[in-house]
């Protein structure tokens, strides 16, 4: 167990460094263009040009300045950012707060409600309640997010203006703004989430235990609460953990939809306007995420399922 | 209104005066042309249409000025949806949305109206020598800024002596070039450095200020009210040179809350205003990301009062909204479809010459734009333009094209790409891609490059061939001045045409409209002939504002002035 904890942990690190090596070549060493002119802008003279290559170590050898860039980044100094005239940290941490909130919501909803539907239509494949909610999770998880805002915003807030049409939390939080948003993205997801419950439901109902319980005249409610359940939310486990995953590039399009302040925005305002040391941090947050929650998954797998054990 | 009647008689009066009275009386020009120039010459406003009416034996209202709402309400809290920028330093703006925030905070020493006719503000009057090269401005008594310091003449010094430094990498570089002199040095491009001539701001005494022109420019009032322009206070870089830390100004408001990409909230400052009494508590500029359809939403669903703008897009589907008014106003805003003159192959101009006859430009306006707006001639001077001298129609001559294009040594058609940013719309895309169809029926093949709006700005003066949308500028000689006289920091075509400089200073060196149109004529020509852009309309603009905002006046750089707005 502890082995496979530092296995993964070791793992998470190269990756992160594998990313960071490659964000600080396409980033800091003009390869995609001079990073001079796009903190200082088109007018800037030559001499200023220089000088501010001379202040910020650009005229260091790479190997260095990438040496500097990782120790930096890695005692949380993120550097500062061009478009917010200040230190990263200050501008990602609250916009990553807010992605949280919606995440969180989008999860509170999405997971019981996929479960549910989930199990309920793989208890018995092929009924009707397993076809209907089958045909309702493939129409809605085929609709892209982009589209489905749009759809939500002409209904609920152009058509029976229930709800505001964007969610910039300008005058301090408000659950109302966070609906459609959060909204759009468990429509999209939920669908999916289902389907991969039902599926191992449905596996767990033609199991052999399931068979001698029900043979043995347990009742049927009990069948599935004791034995059915427990094995077959297994692998929406590992699922639901990738959706964290998902989200971090989901919430890119709804946010910017509905003018929501988190880091999906922020990531793209960040690519859109050259804002290197904001885009470092926004890519190296993304990959932290991604890494850390697929690690979660795999450690908790294994105490979820007994039957596989790292020793 | 704050501004007090001139008295004529008592003040040196600009003979341009005397001689557009008798232009106006003989009918050879406009109402609107005598007031704008005779306000440039330093006649307040309220002379000017007073003196238009007794000229002309009627009542002249300010026709596009809406009078002030006697019975505006006081109070209240304004939303106003827009992209919050950062705002560190007016001098450096390069987006009119930075300086919409600013403005209220920071000052000009001279106001635009909607009506183009330019009015005092911090300066209550100003005058011109015969040969328009010594301006003399009266500042105006008893402003204070915020801080408790007194406004005068050592703030107006500060602020020019600082936009013509070239380290400080103001765009007023280019607007006041007659104040600038070449130091012998050249940089790394081999362009000459320039430096501010000795004595060209003088403070005359605290409250009057003389500028020292080595050549004369009439539009030097309205350069002042040109976005990156306001008046910082004189120690703006000694305390930091950051307006969003440390908002110090004469204007009616104060920043009580600034986040980049979220939220700017301006509070009514303590102190009475000296321009009169500003309406509204609170402004709230609330950013909504760059997506055209949130902007409508957040309207429709009563989350702001007004916008910055409302996209092309989204105008048909506004003016369904109950509870909303779509303002719009013809502009010179435009976009230069602009060939760079030192780069291959656009260094021939048969080549630039093909691309230009290719060009549709009623086609281009309805497809790209609705039909909103008005056809220009590749010149980059607008029939709105008081001294715009009308060219005979452009007419699209592929048959033409194609023989130029085989005179530069290309019979079988040649390969071009043009960078387009979006910067103000997919109209610009929608352009590109209307020359693009008219293009290839020469044996053009132009591909399109479009990019981030960003990215644009990154390149916008380098690539070949490209997009680049100009805001509104109320006269001809400024739009030309700024972007294509040698040298000048936003010459994207590196147009370098000794003779039409020399042109656009005579035309700058008029005051009489139609002295100044005659002269624009060669100024047009010279343009013409060189091919340096396709140019085929200039676009109207809109935005919406909610019923129950009162005293929101369009303006066609979108100038809004907030301090004029109330709610009902």
């Amino acid at each position: 167990m502890v082995q496979l904890l530092f296995k993964r942990i070791g793992f998470m690190i190269f990756t992160m460094i594998v990313v960071s090596i490659i964000l600080f070549l396409l980033l800091e060493t003009g390869l995609t263009g001079d990073p001079a002119t796009r903190v200082l802008g088109n007018f800037a003279s030559d001499e200023q040009k220089e000088s501010w290559r001379d202040q910020h170590g650009y005229n260091q050898p790479v190997v260095i300045r990438y040496a500097k860039w990782l120790g930096n980044f890695a005692t949380g100094n993120l550097g500062t950012s061009i478009r917010y005239k200040g230190p990263v940290k200050d501008v990602l941490l609250p916009r990553l707060w807010n992605t949280a909130i919606l995440g969180f919501w989008t999860f509170a909803i999405m997971i019981p409600l996929s479960l549910i539907l989930g199990v309920l239509s793989g208890m018995k494949e092929g009924s009707l309640l397993d076809r209907t909610i089958s045909v309702f999770g493939i129409l809605t998880t085929s609709v892209p997010e982009f589209a489905s805002a749009v759809f939500f915003s002409a209904l609920f807030v152009f058509g029976l203006k229930w709800l505001p049409g964007t969610s910039s939390m300008a005058g301090g939080f408000e659950f109302k703004q966070l609906i459609l948003p959060a909204m759009v993205l468990v429509v999209y997801d939920f669908g999916y989430v289902a389907r991969m419950t039902r599926a191992s439901m449905a596996e767990v109902m033609q199991s052999q235990y399931v068979r001698s319980a029900v043979l043995k005249g347990l009742p049927y409610r009990q069948v599935i609460i004791r034995h059915a359940l427990r094995n077959a939310l297994i692998a929406p486990f590992t699922v639901i953990m990738l959706q964290i995953n998902w989200l971090l590039s989901g919430v890119i399009v709804v946010e910017f939809f509905f003018a929501y302040k988190g880091f999906g925005a922020l990531l793209l305002e960040a690519s859109l306007n050259n804002d290197i040391a904001l885009l470092e941090a926004c890519a190296m947050v993304a990959v932290v995420v991604a890494v850390g929650s697929q690690t979660i998954a795999d450690i908790g797998y294994t105490f979820l399922n007994p039957r596989i054990r790292f020793t | 209104m704050a501004e007090k009647k001139d008295n004529l008689s008592t003040k040196r009066v600009h003979p341009g005066v005397e001689k557009m009275q008798k232009s106006l009386a003989e009918g050879k020009c406009s109402r609107r042309e005598f007031l704008r120039t005779t306000t440039l010459l330093g006649i307040s406003a309220t002379a000017a249409y007073g003196l238009a009416s007794s000229i002309l034996g009627k009542d002249i209202l300010p026709d596009l000025i809406s009078t002030a709402h006697a019975a505006q309400k006081k109070g209240g809290v304004l939303k106003f949806g827009m992209v919050v920028q950062e705002m560190a330093d007016p001098a450096t703006y390069s987006w009119t949305e930075k300086s919409i925030v600013a403005r209220n905070i920071v000052e000009y020493l001279v106001e635009t109206g909607p009506d183009n006719i330019t009015r005092p503000n911090l300066a209550t009057s100003w005058e011109a020598s015969d040969d328009l090269k010594t301006w003399t401005f009266h500042l105006r008594k008893g402003v204070k800024w915020s801080n408790g310091d007194d406004f005068g003449a050592d703030d107006v010094v500060f602020n020019f002596t600082r936009w013509l430094d070239p380290k400080t990498g103001s765009s007023n570089l280019g607007l006041f070039n007659a104040m600038l002199e070449e130091t012998g040095e050249k940089d790394a491009k081999g362009n000459p450095k320039k430096r501010m001539i000795k004595n060209a701001v003088q403070k005359v005494d605290a409250h009057t200020v003389q500028l020292n022109l080595k050549s004369a420019v009439l539009s030097i009032p309205e350069n002042l009210y040109n976005y990156p322009t306001a008046i910082v206070h004189r120690n703006f870089e000694k305390e930091g040179g950051d307006l969003s830390k440390n908002p110090v100004g004469t204007g009616p408001y104060t920043l009580s809350e600034f986040k980049v990409g979220e939220i700017a909230v301006l509070k009514k400052r303590n102190e009475p205003y000296w321009g009169g009494e500003a309406f509204l508590d609170e402004i709230r500029f609330i950013d909504l990301g760059s997506d055209a359809g949130a902007y409508l939403a957040a309207i429709a669903s009563k989350q702001v009062d007004a916008l910055y703008e409302l996209d092309l897009s989204t105008v048909s589907s506004a003016k369904n909204i109950p509870g909303i008014k779509v303002l719009s106003i013809a502009t010179c805003q435009t976009g230069v479809i602009r060939m760079k003159v030192t780069k291959k192959p656009f260094d021939d101009v048969r080549i630039r010459k093909a691309v230009q006859k290719c060009c549709d430009a009623k086609r281009q306006l309805d497809i790209a734009h609705q039909g909103e707006g008005i056809l220009g001639e590749h010149v980059h001077v607008a029939s709105i333009h008081p001294e715009y001298f009308k060219l005979p129609e452009f007419k699209q001559d592929i048959a033409g094209a194609k023989k130029l294009l085989a005179e530069a040594g290309y019979p079988d058609g040649i390969e071009l790409t043009c960078n387009v940013g979006n910067t103000d719309g997919t109209w610009q895309q929608n352009s590109v891609a209307v020359l693009k169809e008219d293009c290839a029926k020469a044996g053009i093949n132009i591909k399109m490059n479009v990019m981030p709006s960003a990215q644009y700005w990154d390149v916008w003066t380098k690539a070949p061939l490209s997009l680049t949308a100009w805001t509104h500028r109320p006269l001809g000689v400024m739009v030309l001045s700024l972007s294509l006289r040698a040298g000048v920091p936003w010459n994207e075509s590196s147009y370098n045409n000794p003779a039409f400089d020399k042109a656009l200073d005579e035309a700058e060196a008029s005051f009489d409209v139609e002295e100044r149109r005659a002269k624009m004529e060669k100024v047009e020509k010279i343009l013409q002939d060189d091919a340096i852009m396709v140019q085929p309309f200039f676009r109207s603009i809109f935005t919406a504002i909610s019923d129950k905002v009162v005293g929101f006046e369009m303006h066609p750089t979108r100038y809004f002035r907030f301090h004029k707005m109330s709610l009902k």
